[in-house]
């Protein structure tokens, strides 16, 4: 798609309709109509309850949704024709929609939202998810303000999450995202997040739209972004988050836009992450992050299972990948009974830190590379289950503060590799 | 006898000019403006443009209230004159086509008026039921307080006759007992003596809160507007053509009743309208423009609304919500000192930092909009105000006439005059007077005259209909005034930024627009929405035309 007519016409007289904003919600969407309703009126009521003076827009981005979502989007408008009796605005509240393909891209609609940002003159700008169903006001106000207020480019949430959610996260996005780029971001690949026009203006001007890397994974972009372009980021409690059901079969389109997205950062930023030791916390707002410890079912014998039979049958693709003592422990490892069964974390950075020296070498097609760290990670999820099964929240937050410290020391062995790659 | 009555609906096509006689022309050297300073001043107001004066309270008075404590209604303040002199600036007025229109307290008077005086002195005097008086201080409790800033309840304890008196705005103002037939009659008789005299209409103050009653809020009641339907049928019967104008602050649907079925006022100020305006402005955003008019009822059609920018008084804010009040203060009135009950005592310049542009959108908009208009006096040069002054004292200073001595207002040693001139750099008589605009082609007093003479070139603006445009730019407030077969556009760009906009107008395809100021033609309407382009806070005008 040409830069020039990337946003349509209609879009574009929409966008003259808004003018100028100080706030702009962006809503990346695709068949939401089940939650996306309760979301946008919950982020209406966060704009009126909040922000009442500001100019504020909500931009939805639709991948060609067939239930009515963006209906139901516009309908939440408020102006002098379209009033909800129940709402009192001082000013206009529009809510436009644009579809940009057929097919669903995080990337079409993040560059999307990221263009109206940018003609709008949004000062502070959101995203939030279709789907959250957790989702309060006090989440706009509380990704809103730091940079409404604060002159924060980049917010990054946090939430109240059961210890058993995110776990990609947990295990392998903060940890690495924190051991490379020295910040202590535990959200580096969110659904909702806040960020500064002059962040969204920079990020939308240089980032390689269409390169074929990630086209999707542009919010954990968009975060490295920050960090490498030396933005202010911080780091905004917005409450808790109930676990969103994924299938397995979701678990390798996740990584290819969020590992994926982080194993080819790493090349284009390695004078920026190779000279970085240790890590920094981030300024915070709220209440520190805790996780939840009720009862949640999971079924670890399929976790394990997918990790004996991934790494039987991809023997021959982890040989190209992993180095020989990392393949011949895995091995190992698979062989041991269901309770003795053990993925450790030193294992798992190595494990993980040659896959992204793979990556960068592409030893094989990069697609593959990421596919076939599907069923490792599963692996690693067991073991993390297990480890924490009776944990308290102070034991998770330490284990999960021990893998993250792994990840550091072993860095320099990435580095090694990296460089013995080249 | 008035020869400028012959259209019994003139108010209609008003423009009213809004001035205290003290304020604008001292024509003896005593520091105090008069009548004959005023009647030298009226060719002026005829070149402006204006049709109609409302002269501000002008009776004997001890002036703590500006005028509106009055201390006798059968004469007028020796400090402007006789009444041999007002009678002179009515016919002159009247000889330039100038309708004049006076102030009448109804609802109370100075605590120094005889009647008070009298009604004080035991409670068997005859003059005692003029007034409204208790015991105690506990009657009528649901009854709001005005002046909140000044005055800790409506009741004050008189010491003479040892009782308390009813006042709903300073204690030195007591009101009058409507209840009273003695009361009822003596005021019709004070307003029949002006009206003989030939006074076009009447202004009366502070008409919703003439008649009290235990568990109300004794504003609007029913009794009111008896007293008012009565006082209508006999000015038609013995006075038709004369107007009567509510001051009532009150949301749209309580001044409803105000106009009862064309048997109470012809005229109703639109309080609510006013600070939406202004809050409009500052959000960029038409909604609280549209809304309040959405809001407002129909009115029949021999009645009429009477617009202003500004007047006499603070910028009203009690027809506002809680979040509007706090975001007006905050974008007019940061410095508290210009807050004052529950409003903004400032001129219309001064609120607008002085910029043209948004002056001339606003009066474009109070020129266009369904109603009379009226202009306060000093704003169509861009006055400004003294808010070191107390009370609203501040926007009351003397008209700049001049650069010179006092402001051309007056002879007098500069301190001997009743209030002191505007003299900062922006907004002091050297620099702001009506002579250097006179002598300057584009200053804003050419500006207004234009502007007054587009609107007097049609009744539409005064007697026709509106329709709202709601384009998807919600900065631009566009509407069509009709009446018969004429139609006019009006666009107005609230913002601060250039601006597009595109216009359903698609039911007059093939008329072309003449923008009314230059009378130029603009491309003809076709099927496609028509796109304008306006400059920051810009306002046209267009007259539809099907050539």
């Amino acid at each position: 798609m040409e830069d020039g007519n990337f946003l349509t016409d209609d879009f574009l007289r929409q966008l003259i309709n808004v003018g100028e904003v100080d706030i702009l919600v962006g809503l990346p969407t695709h068949n939401n109509a089940k939650t996306v309703g309760s979301v946008v009126h919950t982020i209406r009521t966060g704009i009126l309850r909040s922000f009442p003076r500001e100019r504020a827009v909500i931009i939805n981005a639709d991948g060609g949704s067939r239930d009515g979502t963006p209906e139901l989007i516009t309908g939440v408008s408020i102006d002098d024709v379209r009033r909800d009796s129940g709402v009192y605005a001082l000013r206009t509240l529009h809510a436009i929609s644009t579809k940009y393909a057929s097919t669903p891209q995080s990337e079409v609609a993040m560059r999307t939202i990221l263009a109206a940002a940018e003609l709008l003159r949004a000062k502070a700008c959101i995203v939030m998810s279709p789907e959250s169903e957790s989702i309060t006001p006090e989440w706009v106000t509380n990704l809103v303000r730091p940079v409404y207020s604060d002159s924060f480019d980049l917010v990054s949430p946090t939430y109240h999450r059961h210890k058993f959610d995110g776990l990609l996260m947990t295990n392998l996005l903060y940890p690495m995202v924190r051991a490379l780029y020295g910040v202590k971001i535990r959200e580096a690949y969110m659904p909702e997040f806040g960020f500064s026009g002059r962040l969204g203006s920079q990020f939308l001007g240089q980032n390689r739209w269409n390169d074929g890397i990630g086209e999707n994974g542009t919010e954990l972009r968009l975060t490295l972004a920050a960090v490498t372009g030396g933005f202010r980021i911080c780091q905004s409690f917005l409450g808790k988050k109930d676990p969103v059901e994924r299938r397995a079969a979701d678990l390798v389109p996740t990584l290819r836009h969020s590992v994926g997205v982080l194993f080819s950062a790493l090349e284009s930023d390695f004078n920026a992450w190779s000279t970085v030791s240790g890590s920094q916390e981030v300024p915070a707002f709220g209440a520190d992050p805790e996780v939840a410890l009720d009862p949640l079912r999971v079924n670890r014998k399929r976790l394990r299972d997918m990790f004996v039979r991934g790494v039987s049958e991809l023997e021959s693709v982890f040989q190209t990948i992993l180095a020989a003592s990392t393949l011949v422990e895995l091995k190992r490892i698979a062989g041991l009974g269901e309770e003795e069964f053990r993925y450790p974390a030193e294992l798992w950075v190595r494990t993980v830190y040659e896959f992204a020296a793979a990556f960068q070498k592409s030893v094989i097609s990069r697609d593959h590379i990421i596919q076939a760290l599907a069923p490792l990670f599963r692996g690693r999820v067991y073991t993390f289950v297990v480890e924490n099964r009776n944990g308290s929240a102070n034991d998770v937050a330490n284990n999960i503060e021990s893998l993250c410290l792994e990840f550091e020391r072993l860095k320099p062995y990435l580095l090694e590799i990296w460089k013995s790659k080249q | 006898m008035n020869p400028t009555t012959k259209d019994a609906l003139w108010y209609k096509d008003a423009i009213i000019y809004q001035v205290h006689v003290r304020t604008f022309n001292d024509s003896n050297g005593d520091g105090i403006g008069d009548f004959l300073g005023l009647e030298k001043k009226l060719d002026y107001l005829q070149e402006l443009g204006v049709n109609a004066i409302w002269l501000m309270p002008f009776f004997p008075s001890p002036l703590r209230d500006d005028g509106y404590d009055i201390a006798d209604y059968d004469s007028v303040h020796p400090s402007y004159g006789t009444l041999e002199d007002f009678r002179k600036v009515l016919d002159s007025a009247h000889q330039r086509g100038i309708r004049v229109i006076i102030e009448m307290v109804l609802n109370h008077t100075s605590d120094q008026h005889p009647w008070f005086q009298e009604a004080r002195i035991s409670q068997d005097n005859h003059r005692r039921n003029w007034y409204v008086w208790s015991d105690t201080d506990t009657q009528f409790k649901d009854t709001r307080i005005i002046f909140l800033d000044t005055e800790k309840s409506n009741w004050a304890w008189d010491p003479a006759s040892k009782s308390f008196y009813w006042h709903r705005f300073f204690s030195h103002q007591p009101d009058l007992n409507y209840d009273n037939p003695a009361v009822r009659e003596h005021m019709w008789n004070v307003m029949k003596f002006w009206l003989e005299m030939g006074v076009d209409g009447f202004r009366l103050d502070a008409v919703p809160y003439l008649i009290e009653r235990e568990g109300t809020n004794c504003e609007n009641l029913p009794e009111t507007h008896a007293i008012i339907k009565e006082l209508r049928r006999r000015l038609d019967e013995q006075f038709p053509g004369r107007m009567l104008l509510a001051e009532a602050n009150q949301w749209p649907a309580d001044l409803r009743p105000y106009f009862g079925d064309s048997d109470e006022f012809h005229m109703a100020f639109h309080f609510p309208l006013m600070p939406r305006m202004f809050m409009g402005l500052k959000l960029e955003d038409r909604k609280p423009i549209t809304e309040i008019l959405q809001q407002t009822p129909e009115i029949p059609p021999s009645c009429q609304w009477s617009l202003f920018l500004r007047n006499h008084d603070e910028l009203t804010l009690e027809m506002v919500t809680d979040i509007e009040r706090d975001y007006m203060y905050d974008m007019y009135a940061q410095d508290r000192t210009m807050r004052l009950n529950l409003g903004i005592r400032r001129r219309l310049a001064p609120l607008l930092n002085n910029d043209r542009r948004r002056i001339e959108l606003m009066n474009s908009m109070l020129m266009s909009l369904p109603g009379t208009p009226i202009i306060y006096y000093g704003d169509e040069i861009a006055m400004g105000d003294n808010i070191s002054l107390g009370d609203r004292n501040g926007v009351r200073t003397p008209m700049q006439w001049t650069g010179g001595w006092n402001a051309g207002f007056s002879s007098a040693e500069p301190e001997k005059l009743y209030a002191p001139l505007i003299h900062d750099p922006v907004y002091g008589y050297p620099a702001v007077n009506v002579a250097a605009q006179r002598e300057s082609e584009h200053s804003l007093f050419h500006w207004m005259q234009r502007i007054i003479a587009v609107r007097k070139s049609s009744a539409v603006f005064g007697r026709g209909s509106i329709e709202f445009l709601y384009p998807a730019n919600h900065r631009i407030l566009a509407y069509l005034r009709r009446l018969g077969n004429e139609s006019v556009l009006m666009v107005n760009n609230l913002s601060s930024a250039a601006q597009a906009v595109e216009l359903d107008l698609r039911r007059y395809k093939g008329n072309v627009l003449i923008e009314m100021f230059g009378n130029n033609l603009f491309p003809r309407v076709g099927e496609l929405p028509y796109l304008l382009t306006l400059g920051p806070y810009q306002s046209y005008w267009f007259r539809l035309r099907r050539v």
